[in-house]
């Protein structure tokens, strides 16, 4: 199915100008970020900057409780892919190289909660955290944020971990080690990778989320950077270019992990899905 | 299976080879008990847990407090009122559920299918581009969709922004006058397009990145089999490529419909289901009633409303993904 010159150039037109359209609003965000306050809320026509400011990184870092917030999203963040990890890898390793009771029913348990819509559970949670004593405190939403990644984190390890041949630790059996130690020894540094990507994939979705940080968070001072971002016009009025300039602060760490883990994402998607 | 017994067969731990036959042969039984039998349930156990009090036991208490009168006051005395099925009947008795319930039907369909119908056609697209081309739009794909939702939402009103958004530039430049000023967000139809606009944005690359794969993975010589056939591109799509793209494009469907029906974050952000409500979808509803109003009760039935419909998707769905062996539970 050859293309006659003029259809391939026309195709290829019609590609450069999907790529322009999509590109367009992050091209838009970090531009603007380096513009002059002036060059942005002047009326000319200006879609290639003309010169490169860091004046609006400065104006975000230094609003009040920026540092606050972004210590925040941290906490919560790495905390819950941490927990979940822990949990995650404990799980997968009999799930996947044992039989036992109950396994499947696990299994799929946690291809259900995965997929679930943990926003209808908003109501309880919050009455929960509420009874617990963990409004407005730091671990209601790192325990969230792990229910939230658990089932997915579960899920993945599992699959990596029958991934890997069983025939390795069975070597590694023969030669003397124990399950335990054929376990820390042959299959933990080779879940290596794994490993990585799953925690990439939860500080995503942990990172991301907005829901319950806006309601288990209504202190000012524990709020986290999207939500405190979502409210861009308390603190910044109309500088669109610190807007800008702490939006890319927030969205440089999850396009970096993201552009990491880019392949697998697209590759193992329906079962371990996740929306950026 | 006859792996798992050859390992429990073997020797465990650090029992020395040498020691006599009987002793070993006892200690392999009793190990094999309690390792077989508890080690795999000790070992889920963290997991049991954090999904059981922080997923399980919620979805009981949405499902206890959607019968309950459960409001400030209620709340703070700590009083447990069953109302029966009454919040139910106050929220489908109440027009404005209809109406934003309609909202949301309506904005989840629009989204759904523009995300379905550009990502066909980018994955059909991509196929036929110069490989620097493809890479150049495969680049910006990611990075739509690596783009944290909240910064989206903050870029996206920027350039919708009434006096020195660029979008409102652009129009006035290319002649357009009417829109010079124009604002984007002062109508309930003309917000939620920009939010449809912003997640359908967001949502493509996932979606042609998975139709793409799906497509690349047809044989080249079925294609040249249907030209020699002397079959035009429609036939060929018809013949070739939409059987291989068919599964994938009903589970791609049924995720972005689960996901869109839920969302909640540029929803929110953008507008707060504004101005006067008119972008409030279900999970704002919720929220407003429930978090905002301290309607616990006509909030859980909400949920429990929205989480029924979800439950019948997505029954179907996990349905399609185990028959699919792209799932395996073996």
């Amino acid at each position: 199915m050859r293309k006659s010159l003029p259809q391939r150039i026309a195709l290829n037109t019609v590609g450069v100008v999907g790529a322009l359209l999509f590109g367009f609003p992050t091209y838009w965000l970090i531009t603007t970020s380096f513009k002059t306050p002036g060059e942005v809320l002047s009326p000319r026509y200006d879609l290639i900057p003309f010169s490169i400011t860091f004046e609006n990184f400065t104006s975000a870092l230094s609003k009040p409780g920026f540092t606050t917030f972004l210590t925040n999203s941290l906490i919560v963040t790495l905390g819950a892919v941490l927990t979940a990890l822990v949990a995650g890898v404990l799980a997968a390793f009999p799930l996947a190289r044992m039989r036992f009771r109950g396994r499947k029913g696990f299994l799929f348990l946690v291809l259900v909660a995965q997929l679930a819509p943990i926003e209808a559970l908003l109501i309880p949670l919050y009455l929960l955290m509420r009874d617990a004593g963990l409004l407005n405190q730091l671990p209601s939403l790192l325990l969230v944020y792990m229910a939230l990644t658990l089932p997915f984190t579960c899920w993945m390890l599992y699959g990596f971990v029958k991934g890997i041949p069983i025939e390795l630790e069975e070597a590694a059996m023969i030669d003397g080690c124990g399950r335990w130690q054929a376990f820390r020894r042959v299959t933990l540094p080779l879940l290596g990778p794994g490993l990585v990507a799953t925690s990439v994939f939860s500080f995503i979705t942990a990172w991301n989320e907005f829901l319950f940080a806006l309601v288990l968070m209504q202190d000012q001072g524990k709020r986290t950077i999207p939500v405190w971002l979502s409210t861009f016009r308390e603190a910044f009025l109309v500088d669109w270019g610190g807007i800008m300039a702490a939006s890319v602060i927030y969205a440089v760490p999850a396009l970096i992990f993201f552009l990491i883990v880019q392949r697998k994402l697209v590759s193992g998607l329906t079962a371990g899905a996740v929306k950026g | 299976m006859t792996s798992t017994k050859d390992v429990a067969a073997m020797p465990a731990g650090n029992t020395p080879p040498a020691s006599p036959r009987v002793p070993t042969l006892r200690a392999r039984r009793r190990r094999k008990g309690f390792g077989d039998s508890v080690l795999p349930y000790l070992l889920l156990a963290p997991g049991v847990l954090a999904i059981g009090a922080l997923l399980i036991w919620p979805t009981v208490q949405l499902v206890m407090i959607s019968f309950r009168k459960l409001d400030l006051r209620e709340l703070v005395t700590g009083q447990l009122v069953w109302v029966g099925v009454s919040n139910y009947g106050d929220v489908l008795g109440d027009p404005e559920f209809w109406e934003v319930t309609v909202r949301t039907l309506v904005f989840m369909g629009a989204v759904v299918a523009a995300t379905i119908v550009v990502a066909l056609f980018i994955a059909l697209l991509m196929k036929q581009l110069n490989p620097v081309v493809r890479v150049l739009l495969q680049v910006t794909l990611v990075v739509a969709w690596a783009t944290p939702a909240v910064a989206a939402t903050t870029v996206f009103q920027w350039i919708f922004d009434q006096q020195y958004g660029i979008l409102n530039k652009t129009l006035a430049l290319l002649g357009f006058d009417g829109f010079i000023g124009h604002s984007w967000f002062s109508d309930g139809p003309s917000t939620l397009t920009v939010i449809g606009l912003l997640i359908t944005w967001q949502a493509v690359p996932f979606v042609a990145f998975s139709l793409y794969a799906g497509l690349i993975g047809v044989p080249r010589e079925q294609y040249e089999a249907a030209g020699i056939d002397g079959a035009g591109p429609w036939q060929t799509f018809r013949a070739v490529s939409w059987p291989a793209i068919q599964p994938i494009l009903t589970i791609v469907t049924f995720l972005s419909v689960i996901w869109d029906f839920r969302v909640f974050t540029q929803v929110w952000a953008i507008k707060q289901g504004g101005p006067d409500g008119e972008s409030t979808t279900l999970p704002i509803y919720m929220y407003l009633k429930g978090i905002a109003g301290s309607h616990f009760g006509p909030a859980a039935a909400i949920a429990m409303l929205m989480l029924l419909v979800l439950v019948i998707l997505l029954a179907r769905y996990i349905q399609l993904l185990l028959r699919s062996k792209e799932v395996d539970l073996k």
